[in-house]
């Protein structure tokens, strides 16, 4: 015991070290994300491609998947009349409506889209894991498409950020889409959809988002051939 | 779980088998193949392409059974569902050539649902299968600026890589990010056709391996959104070839530097042997090694020094080497001296005069052939001998007889002399005549491990040591060629006055005995008493050829028979004595037994064997008649 007594201190000494430690690094990047200089920040350029990678890849699983639904599983005849729950959310029809909106509006149409398919994905996933009605490989498919729309959409909200910070875009950003988004995720439109049609409405938005995100990055961020 | 795993395979197979129907209209949707397939009688929809996903157009067909080709019987009308209250509306451009249906940017949404159908005057031809989204009816035109270039060839010059760059298509708009292209290059042989594939790849170059030098290969490449279906058409093909590339430049330098680096060494080689730069010859020509006589220099001898040589074999310095060689060699058996009786050469008429030393050491053909009687085999007769003395003489220079055996003197001595009684008064048979007991144990040739400074030779190993104070012996023993000429020269000349040794070399050159002779003695230290170290022992084997081959049985210009039993004490020898030569000029090591006395006979040359002793250059002057 009194070999323990000894010991004691110096163990909450060395743990209060190595806390504070991180505590102090924390605090370094508190203080960095506030000032703009003398920090290491990824650019708005890395994020970019960070993101629009991400979302290119997401858009093959969600193609993946729907190509598989579409071979396994009769697609119905009436297949393009089908309607999506984002069909709310108004979307640039094409390039040129999306490069004419503002750089604001275009941010938040994607974060809407993302938001509204965080959970429909992730119930589709817990839908098909339990019914056993995909096979190993596609259901971890369908669990990574959910995790990414997630981790997709944190990233444009960092991307969002980071323009707000650089004053490339207004602040008026955040409330908005939240707030529609949230409507379109309560929306129980969702919910009727099938998985064949669900697949489908998120590979268009899917692809959609990649576009937005490649159309947003040409304007924001200079580059060759924008 | 297995109703609807039922359900699910009859839908399967209900969608199957209503695949195979012809279906009304046309659904564009689906691949080229199964258009074509479908083709119907009515008018229908041949195709709905967007290039760029910013416009798109529609062809249409008008059947086969109608006659509505015309232009403006049929009209194009779509729908856009962008809204529920959404409604048909006509065709945006028309053009009627290509019976093409033009949607431009304003007309274009992406991301919506179209639908499209033909209507005739009253008819309507409407197939559900005929809408589409933009994005999924996107088929990129093909790559532009298709170039290659040659990255490297395998070091077999059979292979190489090649590298294929191009441009996007120029429709597309990838810079902005708007289409996002993959490509699929293909390639193949000129004439072949099979096309290879390459895997999909986004970026704008693709290598390609392993193709072979000589052959012409063609390229193509096609494009296709990523994550999507449909591929564009194949660009135009390039067509490239890479013949062989002579690699002599690399080799022609090469083989120059070879040639021209020995031929420098060579010159360098010939300019030290002529120059003969004694250094370096030593290193360039190593010198033979050449037995040694003790006492004897060789370079004495080259230059012609004999006196000293004399005076070495003759004993010269006293009684020094005599005295103590007998005190000396007196236990050891195997030392013996050739004995040459004084008195009895000098008491030679003429003839024995003349053959002194010289010719006792080369041989004399009186004396040889006297003594060639006596040293044929012991069987025959010394009678023999004296019939053979008359021919002789004519040859006398050719033919020697090497006789160095070490014999056992005192032993033999009575059987000895009775053979020998007629070459008594030759010192060179003395030794011979022992008779065949004495051959038995004695060598034909013996090593001289020391030379005497009476002059006599001290041999090693024999058999008794034959000293006399008068007399020394010496042997030489007789290598097969081995020492030629320089040495034995000065040694015979020496030997002229003194009957040292006496060889007889039968050398069957062309039709003449040359006569060798041997001096040199490879000293070896007379302690050795092994028997037969240093003796050369003649094998009393019988002779494979025949004497029948000689003309003369009398030939056998070799010197010594031995009878079979001496193979029980023949030493081992060092040397081994060739004993004839047979017509074959094959070398016999064994005389034949039925030679006859005539070996002596040096006029019949062929049968002449070997030489079993050295001729110098002079001797052999004296030798070739």
């Amino acid at each position: 015991l009194p070999g323990r007594l000894k010991i004691s201190p110096l163990f909450v000494a060395l743990v209060c070290l190595a806390f504070c430690s991180r505590l102090s690094r924390m605090k370094a990047a508190s203080i960095c994300t506030n000032s703009q200089t003398g920090c290491h920040f990824l650019s708005l350029a890395n994020l970019f491609d960070r993101v629009i990678h991400h979302s290119a890849r997401m858009h093959g699983i969600s193609n993946d998947l729907h190509s598989e639904f579409e071979l396994y599983f009769l697609p119905s005849k009436n297949r393009v009349s089908r309607n999506c729950h984002t069909s709310t959310i108004l979307t640039p029809n094409g390039k040129e409506n999306a490069q004419r909106i503002a750089r604001e509006e275009l941010t938040e149409v994607i974060l809407k889209l993302l938001l509204a398919w965080r959970d429909p994905l992730w119930h589709f996933h817990q839908n098909m894991a339990r019914h056993h009605k995909f096979n190993n490989l596609s259901s971890n498919k369908s669990l990574e498409m959910s995790e990414m729309v997630h981790e997709l959409r944190k990233g444009v909200q960092k991307v969002a950020e980071k323009m707000q910070m650089l004053g490339i875009i207004s602040n008026s950003l955040g409330t908005l889409g939240s707030r529609e988004a949230l409507l379109a995720s309560d929306s129980p439109e969702w919910r009727l959809m099938n998985d064949y049609n669900l697949l489908y409405c998120f590979r268009r938005d899917s692809n959609k988002i990649q576009n937005y995100l490649k159309i947003l990055k040409c304007r924001i961020v200079p580059e060759h051939g924008c | 779980m297995t109703v609807s795993l039922s359900s699910i395979i009859l839908l399967v197979l209900l969608n199957s088998a209503l695949d195979w129907l012809p279906t009304p209209g046309f659904a564009f949707l689906m691949d080229h193949d199964q258009r074509s397939s479908s083709a119907t009688l009515e008018p229908h929809f041949t195709d709905c392409i967007s290039r760029d996903q910013v416009t798109f157009r529609c062809w249409w067909s008008p059947g086969r059974l109608h006659n509505l080709s015309s232009p403006g019987t049929l009209s194009v009308f779509y729908l856009k569902k962008d809204s529920p209250t959404s409604e048909w509306k006509e065709c945006p451009e028309y053009i009627h050539e290509n019976r093409e249906c033009f949607f431009d940017a304003n007309h274009t949404s992406i991301w919506t649902p179209y639908c499209v159908q033909l209507r005739g005057q009253n008819i309507t031809y409407f197939n559900e299968d005929d809408c589409f989204t933009v994005e999924n009816i996107v088929r990129p035109d093909p790559p532009v600026s298709l170039n290659w270039t040659l990255l490297n060839i395998s070091p077999s010059g059979l292979s190489y890589d090649v590298l294929v760059n191009w441009e996007p298509p120029p429709s597309a708009d990838v810079s902005v990010g708007w289409m996002r292209i993959e490509y699929e290059v293909q390639y193949r042989e000129r004439n072949a056709t099979n096309w290879e594939t390459l895997e999909k790849q986004p970026h704008t170059q693709q290598t390609i391996y392993g193709l072979q030098i000589g052959k012409e290969y063609e390229v193509h490449i096609r494009s296709r959104m990523q994550a999507f279906v449909k591929f564009g058409e194949f660009s135009d093909s390039i067509f490239f070839e890479v013949t062989e590339i002579p690699s002599n430049d690399s080799t022609v330098p090469f083989t120059l530097v070879l040639t021209f680096g020995i031929v420098g060494v060579l010159m360098v080689a010939m300019l030290i042997v002529i120059s003969r730069q004694q250094r370096l010859m030593m290193i360039l020509l190593p010198p033979v090694p050449t037995p040694k006589i003790k006492g004897i220099d060789s370079e004495l001898l080259k230059k012609g020094k004999l006196e000293e040589l004399n005076f070495i074999l003759n004993g010269g310095g006293g009684d020094g080497l005599p005295a103590y060689a007998t005190d000396f060699y007196q236990e050891e058996p195997w030392v013996e001296f050739i004995e040459v009786d004084e008195e009895d050469v000098e008491g030679e008429d003429k003839e024995d005069n003349y053959n002194s030393d010289t010719q006792k050491l080369l041989g004399l053909p009186h004396r040889t052939t006297e003594g060639c009687s006596t040293i044929s085999y012991p069987d025959d007769d010394s009678g023999q001998a004296s019939s053979d003395n008359t021919n002789l003489p004519a040859h006398d220079s050719q033919m020697l007889i090497a006789s160095l055996l070490p014999g056992q003197p005192e032993d033999n001595e009575d059987t000895v002399d009775t053979p020998a009684s007629e070459t008594g008064e030759r010192p060179l048979i003395q030794t011979q005549i022992r008779g065949p007991q004495t051959w038995v144990n004695t060598d034909l040739y013996a090593q001289v491990s020391n030379v005497m400074p009476s002059g006599g030779v001290v041999l090693s190993p024999g058999q008794q040591p034959k000293i006399q104070d008068n007399t020394s012996s010496s042997e030489s023993k007789t290598q097969k060629g081995e020492k030629k000429n320089e040495d034995k020269e000065g040694i015979e000349e020496q030997t002229k006055n003194e009957p040292r040794f006496q060889m007889l070399v039968v050398i069957p050159e062309g039709s003449e005995y040359s006569a060798e002779s041997d001096a040199i003695q490879t000293s070896t230290p007379p302690s050795s008493p092994v028997p037969g170290s240093g003796y050369q022992t003649i094998q009393p084997q019988p002779m494979e050829t025949k004497p029948a081959a000689m003309p003369d049985t009398n030939q056998s210009p070799y010197i010594l028979p031995e009878s079979p039993q001496s193979q029980l004490f023949a030493p081992v020898a060092d040397y081994t004595v060739v004993q004839e030569l047979d017509t074959h000029h094959s070398l016999l090591l064994n005389p034949p037994p039925s030679q006859s006395p005539s070996l002596c006979q040096p006029q019949h040359p062929l049968k002449a064997p070997m030489p079993v002793g050295y001729v110098t250059p002079d001797l052999l002057g004296n030798l070739t008649p």
